[in-house]
């Protein structure tokens, strides 16, 4: 009993620390303006229980929706984070498949290829990014977005040694013998073989685009278009910002992908885990 | 091999995975039914939702007059992030694509823009327009120095934005104190040091009287120009080591350290520091005009606490304003439509209606000088005692010291904030906080950060020869 408690007391209060700031968040979300500085968490008076409740209000969740445009944000953002993927994934996958188990001329060179795409930094390829959507006519467009990410050099390393590891070649020409064609192969045989990188990644890939922030400043335009971290990031502004209002569209913004994780936990880890106890 | 199964039934797909499959399926269905609207015209990017709001009146009688009259093209606004259009606009000067007609720029960022040789600017060189249409006449000079490289200029500016000391009126005058002693920042801190408080009885001042913190070199750079520093000169050569520097940094020192410590670290924007500023912990801090709508909204708790003064000189008779933010609106070379771009330019910058509206909404006022004998510029603010700001601001507009477009200018500005902080080291090391005393330190602190910010320009092959 006393070594549970020596071990759940000190975790219990590292876990309420680290919701401090999501409790801040909570209670800044629901202020006005006037009291929106006089106390760190709820509005108070004279003392923290003398709580000032006509400071409180619904209206900066309101305002989210009918001044900011913010509810099309959530759908675009749904439908960025889950189109890329689903496409993210799939392409990674095909692609660490035939790097990992065709053998083709070329083959050590695009896997050298993909090691070295992964360490450019994101920055560089800014300006030829750019240039590149505007000569396809991409710019400002939801495929200017998802096309670029359909196969990330790192998702494509990543399947490529969940396929050496994980998939017997031995079984795939079992499934030539049998009459099993290549696409069939790969979605019906292979990919079930790395069903738990396949839920990681996808979960993984479903966040980082959530988050993604600097690729849908760059290529979209049209406020319609934008996803919730840009819309979010257009309620600051030069002269102040609508704090309350900002709080408000963190938490609409953080809300549905933590309940997505917390769903889907258990996929997350499971491909993290993947191997990790292989002898 | 069970080959009968299908992808999305038991066994191929984690329920996370298939959840993911339901959302992309139908968020894609709602995308593409969800209609956007087509904006047929030039496009117009700003960074600001309150200029976007504040230009909405303009932007619809002047599209209204499109659709009616056929005139013009129509004009779309669109309200950028600053990071995203400051990103957006490089890339594609970069990439050499196109971007919109007009872009609104804000000051700190104008050395990126202009970083390299003059042709490739990415923005039309006005210049010569400005003076063949006499718009130069019309507009409050120093405005022009910060969209000006190597003598051209880039932009129509926005704004004039001098800087002023906003006090807390009611400490003061419960203390008897009367404002119109002080004239340098010597008087400053001599006749306000009454007001240096421990209010909460642990033996250590809470209130100090002035705004500023020697790390904060944000804030520092309005004073250095005050007193007539600053990185660059109007000739464009390097001032770093300047006497007016080492005053100013060795003046910061004496404020922030020792028994002369007057000043109080409270920045602008930070709720921590708003609360400290509405506890009354904070006498007077530097205001240029459009930081005194941002404390409006954010702290209306202050509303009738507060004065507006000059800032104190640096020396008697000195320059009793700075200069602080700024925004200009410049024309992309890649715009097929310049002449339209420019006529609405000059339509919307040039208006009373924005003049106006830009003062009553962020109490701007106008860099276009016929407008300053207005009526609204000397309508008592309440918030300000009923003070009349935008006359008071008006008042000191033509004082307000040129600035410098280097791209180097931030370069320096850090070099002169490790020249600060090696002097506060020196100051503590050696017990020395009197201003007389920090000099010749403050002097050699700054020629050695010159000396290295002469380095690393030397190393930039584009503009060794040209800029700034």
């Amino acid at each position: 009993m006393f070594r549970k408690l020596a071990v759940y007391t000190p975790l219990t209060l590292f876990a309420a620390i680290t919701l401090v700031p999501f409790l801040y968040l909570a209670c800044s979300s629901l202020k006005t303006n006037d009291v929106f500085f006089s106390s760190p968490f709820l509005p108070i008076d004279s003392a923290w229980w003398d709580i000032n409740w006509s400071g409180l209000t619904l209206d900066n969740f309101k305002r989210l929706f009918q001044e900011a445009g913010i509810g099309r944000a959530i759908v675009n953002s749904f439908f960025f984070a889950s189109t890329m993927a689903v496409l993210g994934t799939l392409g990674s996958a095909m692609g660490g498949y035939a790097l990992a188990k065709f053998n083709f001329l070329g083959r050590g060179m695009f896997t050298n290829i993909v090691l070295t795409a992964l360490i450019i930094p994101g920055a560089l390829l800014l300006a030829p990014g750019y240039k590149v959507l505007y000569t396809l006519g991409l710019l400002d467009s939801y495929a200017g977005l998802i096309l670029p990410g359909v196969a990330p050099a790192f998702g494509v390393f990543l399947f490529r040694q969940a396929f050496v590891s994980g998939l017997p070649t031995e079984m795939m020409e079992a499934g030539r013998i049998d009459g099993c064609g290549e696409v069939r192969m790969f979605f019906q045989l292979a990919l079930p073989m790395v069903r738990p990188m396949v839920g990681a990644f996808l979960l993984i890939t479903y966040l980082g685009t959530w988050n993604n922030f600097i690729g849908p400043q760059i290529v979209l335009q049209t406020p319609e278009k934008y996803p919730l971290a840009v819309a979010v990031a257009q309620l600051r502004g030069p002269y102040g910002s609508e704090y309350g209002m900002i709080m408000a569209g963190t938490i609409v913004a953080i809300l549905p992908v933590l309940i997505l994780f917390l769903m889907l936990q258990k996929d997350f880890i499971a491909g993290l885990t993947a191997g990790s106890v292989k002898g | 091999m069970a080959m009968k199964r299908s992808i999305l039934g038991s066994g191929y797909l984690s329920p996370g995975s298939a959840i993911v499959m339901l959302i992309a399926a139908v968020s894609t269905v709602v995308v593409l039914v969800w209609p956007i609207e087509k904006r047929q015209g030039l496009e117009f990017w700003t960074f600001s939702k309150t200029h976007s709001q504040m230009y909405a009146e303009q932007l619809k009688t002047w599209n209204a007059q499109a659709d009616a009259e056929g005139a013009h093209p129509r004009v779309n606004l669109f309200v950028i992030d600053m990071t995203a259009l400051v990103r957006r606009t490089l890339s594609s000067f970069w990439a050499d694509t196109p971007v919109a007609d007009m872009i609104e720029v804000e000051g700190n960022t104008i050395g990126r823009y202009v970083a390299g040789p003059l042709e490739d600017v990415g923005f039309v060189d006005l210049t010569d327009l400005l003076q063949e249409e006499g718009i130069y006449d019309l507009v409050n000079p120093p405005s022009f120095s910060l969209w000006t490289s190597r003598g051209r200029v880039f932009g129509l500016p926005h704004d004039v934005h001098p800087v002023m000391l906003c006090y807390r009126a009611d400490i003061v005058e419960e203390a008897g104190i009367d404002v119109s002693e002080i004239e340098t920042w010597d008087d400053f801190a001599r006749v306000l040091a009454p007001l240096i408080k421990d209010l909460d009885g642990d033996g250590r001042p809470d209130r100090y009287l002035l705004n500023t913190w020697y790390t904060n070199t944000e804030w520092i750079e309005p004073l250095m120009l005050q007193a007539g520093g600053g990185t660059f000169d109007e000739s464009g050569e390097l001032i770093v080591a300047s006497k007016a520097n080492a005053l100013v940094i060795s003046t910061i020192i004496h404020w922030c350290f020792g028994e002369g410590r007057i000043a109080i670290d409270a920045p602008e924007f930070s709720p921590a520091a708003n609360h400290l500023k509405i506890e009354g912990r904070v006498v007077a801090s530097l205001m240029p005009d459009w930081l005194a709508s941002t404390w409006k909204n954010d702290m209306p708790q202050l509303s009738g606490k507060l004065k507006l003064m000059p800032l104190p000189a640096w020396e008697p008779g000195g320059r009793r304003t700075s200069v602080y933010g700024g925004t200009m609106i410049a024309i992309p070379k890649s715009t097929k439509n310049f002449d339209e771009a420019w006529a609405f330019v000059k339509h919307l910058y040039l208006s009373e209606e924005l003049a106006e509206e830009l003062y009553r909404t962020t109490n701007i006022i106008t860099p276009v000088r016929r407008y300053w004998d207005s009526d609204y510029f000397n309508e008592p603010d309440p918030y300000f005692q009923g003070q009349a700001p935008g006359a008071m601001y008006i008042a000191l507009a033509p004082d307000v010291p040129p600035r410098t477009s280097s791209p180097f200018r931030p370069l320096a500005m850090t070099r002169i904030g490790e020249a600060i902080n090696d002097l506060r080291k020196y100051a503590q090391a050696n017990d020395i906080y009197e201003v007389d005393g920090l000099m010749p330190e403050a002097l050699r602190l700054l020629e050695e950060a010159e000396r290295r910010v002469r380095a690393e320009m030397s190393r930039n092959v584009f503009l060794t020869e040209v800029t700034p």
